[in-house]
């Protein structure tokens, strides 16, 4: 009788403890908590992406600057933007290596020059660093990805848009930034559709506004005191845009004269409401910025097929994410601006 | 076994009446498991306290950070609007200076230089008090005069002081990147004219939404706290979407600049702890499921139930083991006295235990050898008394006197010429001389039966021819020695119950043979003979045996003298005394006892 009660005694001893054992050890509070955030795709906010532009304060990227937090935002990470201020390479170079040194999660970049920041990408893809380009490739470069405007499609479609308008015949003007990529893109795609579809239109120079809306005018009014029986204008970038109407508008010319413009930041959206500017192409700028920190976040968390270009295997990103462009004329210039 | 069959049930469940084995237990299990079950439970509550406590300074500074962040944004953009207001061509148009277009593109290479070196600004621009404004990236939506915006209002009203106005919900004005209102945090200035105190125009400054919410989501409150961040009047400023709800009721926080309290919400029991910044007048609140104990409290919960466990378990084994212990020398000591009780006085306790059960149990031995003892002196001492009163018996028959008076007469009756009243002496003489043999209490069975030879022939004398008998004896055993005065009786018995109870003649035989290892005397006569019921009482009384010595009247008496003390010398299960009778036919006595050279 004795050694039935010891063992009941055990019995009942151990039973308590298992349930004890399992209430507190295993089934460890996992619904007591707040829960976590049900996003599928999460990071961690020590996760910092950095966007690297040149020409950093001008309002041109700050949709692509938002897309970008937008994804900070869905993606729970951490976002910060550098930049060189002036249109100066070497200093896009410096900005770019003092961002590396600080092994951020990704970089996304727009390269001022196609081919002077190859070095420095390369350096940031060596040290294991996600990098794409945006906006402003540079095809040499081993960056994993580009995201933008098929740039040489963008000049075919303003050299389409404004041969409509001219009619087929006439003679034009570019004014573009010639050490650029996409511009040169751009001009390269107006140039050849103009040569191949509309044998009547003539390019009579492709000037080079230096980004800036002063220089731009300044070489508008040049080129029409040099040829004043210029029909229109094609400029490859938003200030030049500007400053073309600008100086039609000074010289009263802007009912005259049909401007294509690029870009939708205000002084243009402006411009295309009042007909200075008679169409513009919109980029997909909020895009180029949410889809280039996306395609980051997929290189950094390895979300990508295991094989890499350089192995000779599938690119683990598109290597051309076309952000798409848009004709912008009066009838839909509304849209365009922020509500 | 237990002993207390008669004590009911449930009276057998008090402590008293109790075996000390249940006793001992209950003490034992009680030391055991109590003191380690409340030790258990204070330190889980004492370390749960502490715990929490920490948990919670460790949040408060956590939030306090949090604060500091913020605020260090906050006085970011104070900074950038005094900066603003020192520029040269911005202070052109805040005093409603006329702008070339040189200077107006001047201003806003100014204006654009802040956004770019302080990322956390969305949208900057400056209202003159004409309503002008320069802005990169914000413009008026509609064609309004933005000195009636609130927001405009609400910088004046603060007379040059920096002014958090909020999300700018409801605002005619807007940033080209679009924004949502809830994605950006408004602030404000007016700038005063240093002498007059006339305001000259307001800068408005919107701060990235982004910047509080990178700062709160980085913060790890315990397991699943999160962090909330709410303005001076309760209004949201960044709630996390998990937590289910958009604000608190401002009361909760009870116009204190830090604190907590524990409140359900939509179901939800939450703990709020929170700390407001004086500059920006905004809450940090950090939100945790009261549910969740902290990983570490759990852990301690485990490990120290763990081990009440571990302790309970041991304890009980031990408590078991010891009352075991304690309590089975006690049983041990009980069974030997219960043994003893029952009359085996024979029984030893055996145990070597120097404590008090051990002493206990030798005493008790020591009790029971010293009353075997006392039985046996008893015993010896019974026995020494009949021996000595046989022996005055015996002693009051001088031997030397006797003899003397005999051969006296002996030789009165050969002078007188009686030759039978001689050998009547001579017999008697002889009769005498063997029964006291010189004191010996053992004769040869040949004296033996010389003795009662003697004893047959004078009773011959007086019974003539009525009286016949044999005497036959193995010579081989003649040598062996017998108790005296053994036969005698015996014979006796026969003459006066058997022989003179009966008609005619009657024969004595006595004989004396071995059987086996066993000495066998039997006197037989074919006298009167008993009755089955005189047999059984003769017997019975036989039966009896030591305690009716004494009886010298009635019958049996002889008998039962004899057979004591043959059981006396041999042993009562070596010797013994047999009786056959016939009523009519005759008795036969037989003596068996074991034979020794």
């Amino acid at each position: 009788m004795k050694k039935s009660l010891l063992l009941s005694v055990y019995g009942i001893l151990t039973l308590s403890f298992l349930l004890f054992l399992w209430h507190y050890g295993i089934r460890s509070g996992g619904e007591d908590g707040l829960g976590e955030p049900d996003d599928g795709l999460a990071g961690d906010m020590e996760e910092q992406y950095v966007m690297v532009t040149f020409q950093s304060n001008i309002d041109y990227w700050r949709p692509v600057m938002k897309g970008f937090e937008d994804a900070a935002a869905r993606l729970n990470v951490a976002v910060d933007f550098r930049g060189a201020t002036q249109y100066d390479p070497i200093e896009q170079i410096t900005v770019l290596e003092q961002v590396i040194a600080r092994k951020p999660a990704g970089i996304a970049v727009t390269a001022i020059d196609p081919e002077k920041l190859n070095g420095a990408i390369g350096k940031a893809v060596k040290a294991g660093i996600p990098l794409v380009l945006f906006d402003s490739g540079a095809e040499g470069s081993s960056a994993q990805s580009f995201v933008g405007t098929d740039n040489y499609r963008a000049g075919a479609v303003a050299a389409r848009e404004l041969a409509k308008r001219l009619g087929g015949k006439g003679s034009v003007a570019v004014i573009t930034q010639p050490n650029q990529l996409n511009h040169r893109q751009r001009t390269e795609g107006f140039k050849d559709t103009i040569a191949k579809e509309f044998p009547g239109l003539r390019i009579v120079e492709v000037a080079d506004g230096k980004g800036t809306i002063d220089a731009s005018r300044q070489v508008a009014e040049d080129i029409v005191a040099r040829h004043p029986d210029i029909d229109g204008f094609f400029a490859t970038q938003a200030n030049g845009g500007v400053g073309i109407g600008q100086a039609m508008k000074e010289l009263k010319l802007s009912s005259r004269k049909i401007v294509f413009g690029f870009d939708t930041d205000k002084g243009t959206l402006d411009m295309v409401k009042d007909g200075t500017i008679d169409a513009t192409l919109a980029q997909g700028t909020w895009n180029m910025g949410y889809w280039s920190l996306l395609s980051l976040f997929h290189l950094r968390h390895g979300i990508v097929q295991p094989s890499s270009e350089e192995k000779g295997g599938v690119h683990p990103l598109p290597p051309f994410i076309d952000t798409g462009i848009t004709v912008v004329t009066k009838s839909n210039v509304e849209l365009f601006y922020a509500r | 076994m237990n002993g207390y069959e008669d004590v009911p049930f449930f009276q057998r469940l008090q402590m008293k009446h109790l075996p000390i084995r249940y006793k001992l237990l209950i003490h034992f299990l009680f030391i055991t498991i109590v003191p380690s079950l409340m030790l258990g439970v204070l330190t889980d509550w004492v370390v749960n306290r502490v715990i929490e406590r920490q948990l919670n300074e460790n949040t408060l500074q956590l939030i306090a950070k949090v604060n500091k962040s913020l605020e260090f944004y906050m006085s970011s953009a104070q900074n950038t609007t005094y900066l603003l207001s020192y520029n040269p061509e911005i202070h052109r148009f805040l005093s409603r200076e006329p702008l070339d277009a040189a200077a107006r593109e001047k201003a806003l290479q100014f204006l654009r230089g802040f956004p770019t070196l302080q990322t956390e600004i969305a949208g900057l621009m400056v209202v003159n008090a004409r309503g002008e404004y320069l802005s990169n990236d914000m413009y008026a939506k509609a064609p309004v005069d933005l000195t009636l915006e609130t927001w405009y209002q609400e910088a004046v009203a603060a007379r040059g002081i920096f002014k958090i106005v909020g999300h700018p919900y409801k605002r005619s004005v807007t940033t080209h990147a679009n924004y949502k209102d809830s994605e950006v945090v408004s602030v404000v200035r007016a700038i005063l004219d240093p002498e007059t105190q006339k305001v000259l125009g307001v800068v408005l400054i919107d701060l990235k939404l982004r910047v509080v919410v990178e700062t709160a989501k980085d913060v790890r409150l315990g397991k699943t706290g999160v962090l909330m961040v709410l303005d001076e009047k309760g209004e949201p400023i960044y709630v996390p979407k998990q937590l289910g709800f958009q604000s608190i009721p401002n009361q909760w926080l009870n116009g204190q600049m830090s604190g907590e309290f524990v409140k359900t919400v939509n179901g939800r029991k939450l703990q709020f702890i929170f700390r407001k910044s004086p500059f920006t007048g905004w809450s940090t609140i950090g939100v945790f499921s009261t549910k969740e104990a902290a990983p570490e409290a759990r852990q301690i919960r485990l490990y120290v139930g763990t081990f009440v466990f571990v302790v309970c378990f041991l304890g009980i084994t031990a408590s078991f083991a010891l009352s075991h212990s304690i309590s089975r020398p006690i049983h041990r000591l009980m069974a030997f006295m219960q043994r003893a009780e029952a009359g085996d006085l024979t029984t030893r306790y055996w145990g070597d235990s120097r404590d008090e059960i051990g002493m206990l149990g030798r005493s008790f031995t020591s009790l029971l050898t010293k009353i075997n003892d006392l039985l046996q002196l008893t015993e010896k001492q019974e026995k020494q008394k009949r021996e000595a009163e046989l022996r005055i018996l015996q002693a009051q028959i001088k031997p030397h006197f006797l003899y003397n008076t005999l051969d006296t007469i002996q030789w009165m009756a050969r002078k007188q010429g009686a030759e039978d009243v001689s050998e009547m002496v001579q017999s008697l003489s002889r009769l005498f001389r063997i029964g006291l043999s010189k004191g010996n209490e053992f004769v040869s069975l040949a004296e033996e039966f010389e003795h009662v030879r003697s004893y047959l022939q004078i009773q011959k004398q007086r019974y003539k021819n009525k009286l016949q008998y044999t005497l036959d004896l193995d010579p081989d055993i003649a040598h062996c020695f017998v108790p005296k005065v053994i036969l005698q009786p015996i014979v006796e018995n026969a003459i006066y119950h058997g022989i003179k109870e009966r008609r005619g003649p009657g024969n004595v035989a006595v004989k004396g043979e071995r059987q086996g290892d066993r000495i066998v005397l039997t006197v037989a006569d074919d006298g009167a003979g008993m009755d089955k019921e005189t047999l059984g009482n003769l017997r019975r009384k036989l039966d009896l045996g030591a305690d009716v010595q004494m009886e010298t009247s009635g019958s049996g008496y002889g008998l039962a003298n004899v057979q004591a003390r043959l059981k006396l010398t041999y042993g009562a299960e070596d010797a013994d005394l047999f009786i056959e009778s016939e009523r009519g036919k005759g008795t036969a006595v037989k003596l068996v006892y074991p034979l020794s050279e």
